[in-house]
């Protein structure tokens, strides 16, 4: 009798994804939530049946043929209302697939097309990256919010949103032919950025669900790089840039959960297995003719992996890559740290002066980054009370408890170093 | 069926009232859901004479008189979702047992009845 714990890991949540892929490419999109449930059932039942029974010998195909059936049920259900619908169940019956493994083939294939689905151009990208954790990855509506870090209320919103655009669509889940890959493969691209954003951005120690994000956003990219027309140079990139940052991802957090700055981390814990694995994506990534700012992202992180500590950093380097990114893809984040790497390569003063040169806008959607920045500069410079005062307005404007314990390490380095307390009122 | 093992201990029927806030778990927590059944069966091969079975949530309720009701009628929070049956030497074991199910493990109730051995 085969036990629980032959499961790999993550099974039913990747299975989720699969099953649905392969149901609604056969039954359709505007099944969706019928399908959902069905999935939602099978796990249900084999939750009450293996533990007593044993896993049956391909848990897969098990989970599968009960999920299609249950849907069948409902669709028949559903049915008796509507001679319509009636018809339609027979013909949905008749190609559906006995056994999973007749659909294992083209598996990577569908959950790839039912990712494409997600990112169709009218679901506001913020819905698409909750769509697709909860489509594509099998994520709890629970398990998303704290991820998004939001409510689910507020994730449960965004996807009734998507769903509603999707039936009013009626969007079919496409061939991923030449012409949809040309669509759309930059959004799906985005929206896997996207989620390994936000598991990698605000990382909170007590929450492992982010880690589980950036390994979905890594799954899901792989998968664009095996797909005939997804692997593309800039999918190649994309997989190595996370690659990179993810295998400093441990090191960036500390047993209490805190962030550790780049330049404190111990660079021997680095996974160096998934550097040099993102290495052979980065030559994957160099060819065609597009620069995609995966490309420039990616060979940043590098250019901080290859330094053997933070002082052997070349930052004139990192500096041309950030004005590379600057012409073609300008954004706040951008401008922070390019000042920061200028700081490095040039000295502190230009630093300063250009993170002064960010807009209030800038500095509102950075919060509290523009802050910390300048209070790292200032230090650098010796001007230690006006730093002070910064990582005092970053504090306020942190917003979570990594950030905060960050900030609150370094106010506390910096006032030693001052000598004064200038801002007691804040706490 | 319920399987005797001839064994001369009592035996003790524990139900299972979910209770759950969360009636969906999510994907992850069905397979930590599964670890810890498994864990649960293997831990107490002698008590668990029979690991019993799930039940629906919708049935039928024969009334007096012949009248068939959708059933069952009560709360969702007492609504019977499982059962196991436990052989023990008292109450005491039984409750042991009973409280590393992952039912109890999860926020569900578990009532504990023994049985009066008529058979």
């Amino acid at each position: 009798m085969s036990s629980a714990t032959q499961l790999v890991e993550h099974f039913f949540r990747h299975e989720h994804g699969r099953i649905i892929a392969a149901l609604t490419s056969r039954m359709g999109t505007f099944n969706l939530q019928i399908i959902e449930d069905a999935v939602q059932t099978a796990m249900s039942r084999a939750l009450s049946t293996w533990p007593r029974r044993g896993l049956p010998d391909n848990p897969s195909a098990w989970l599968y043929r009960c999920a299609a059936n249950e849907a069948l049920d409902s669709l028949r259900h559903q049915a008796m209302a509507s001679r319509k619908l009636a018809l339609q169940a027979e013909s949905v019956t008749t190609n559906l697939p006995d056994e999973i493994s007749e659909i294992d083939e083209s598996v990577g294939d569908e959950t790839l097309r039912l990712l494409f689905l997600c990112c169709h151009d009218s679901i506001p990208a913020e819905s698409r990256v909750a769509f697709a954790l909860r489509i594509v990855g099998g994520f709890s509506i629970s398990e998303i919010a704290a991820g998004l870090l939001t409510t689910p209320a507020n994730i449960e919103k965004r996807l009734t949103r998507a769903k509603c655009k999707l039936q009013e669509l009626r969007e079919e889940l496409v061939e991923l032919n030449n012409q949809a890959v040309a669509q759309r493969l930059e959004s799906v691209q985005a929206t896997i950025y996207l989620i390994f954003n936000e598991g990698y951005a605000a990382s909170s120690g007590d929450s492992p669900i982010r880690q589980d994000l950036c390994e979905e956003a890594i799954r899901l990219s792989r998968m664009l790089t095996v797909h005939p027309l997804c692997a593309q140079p800039t999918s190649s990139a994309l997989l190595s840039l996370l690659l990179l940052h993810s295998a400093r991802m441990s090191e960036r957090l500390d047993s209490s959960g805190s962030i550790t700055l780049l330049a404190d981390q111990d660079r021997s814990h680095w996974n160096w297995h998934r550097v040099r694995e993102a290495m052979d994506w980065m030559e994957h990534s160099a060819s065609g003719d597009r620069l995609s700012r995966y490309h420039i992202e990616c060979a940043i992180a590098w250019e901080h992996c290859r330094a053997r500590e933070f002082a052997d950093t070349d930052w004139s380097i990192i500096v041309r890559l950030y004005r590379s990114l600057q012409e073609r893809f300008a954004s706040p984040a951008v401008r922070l740290n390019l000042a920061i790497a200028v700081s490095y390569a040039e000295n502190v003063k230009a630093g300063l002066a250009l993170l002064l040169q960010l807009s209030d806008q800038d500095r509102r959607v950075l919060r509290p980054w523009w802050d910390c920045a300048m209070a790292q500069l200032l230090a650098r410079d010796q001007q230690s009370q006006a730093a002070v005062s910064h990582w005092c307005d970053a504090l306020a404007l942190a917003t979570n408890s990594a950030q905060r314990a960050l900030i609150e390490a370094q106010l506390k380095i910096q006032r030693n170093t001052a000598g004064v307390n200038v801002c007691e009122g804040i706490e | 069926m319920i399987n005797l093992k001839g064994s001369e201990m009592p035996k003790y029927l524990l139900i299972y009232r979910d209770g759950l806030d969360t009636p969906q778990p999510s994907p992850e927590e069905i397979q930590q859901f599964l670890a810890m059944w498994e864990g649960w069966f293997k831990k107490f091969p002698q008590q668990i004479v029979d690991p019993g079975d799930g039940l629906l949530p919708t049935g039928r309720v024969l009334k007096a008189g012949g009248v068939v009701a959708d059933g069952p009628y009560v709360e969702a929070k007492e609504m019977i979702g499982g059962f196991t049956v436990v052989s023990a030497a008292s109450y005491e074991e039984a409750i042991e047992v009973a409280k590393e199910c992952p039912i109890a493990m999860v926020g569900g109730a578990i009532e504990i009845r023994e049985f009066a051995g008529f058979v």
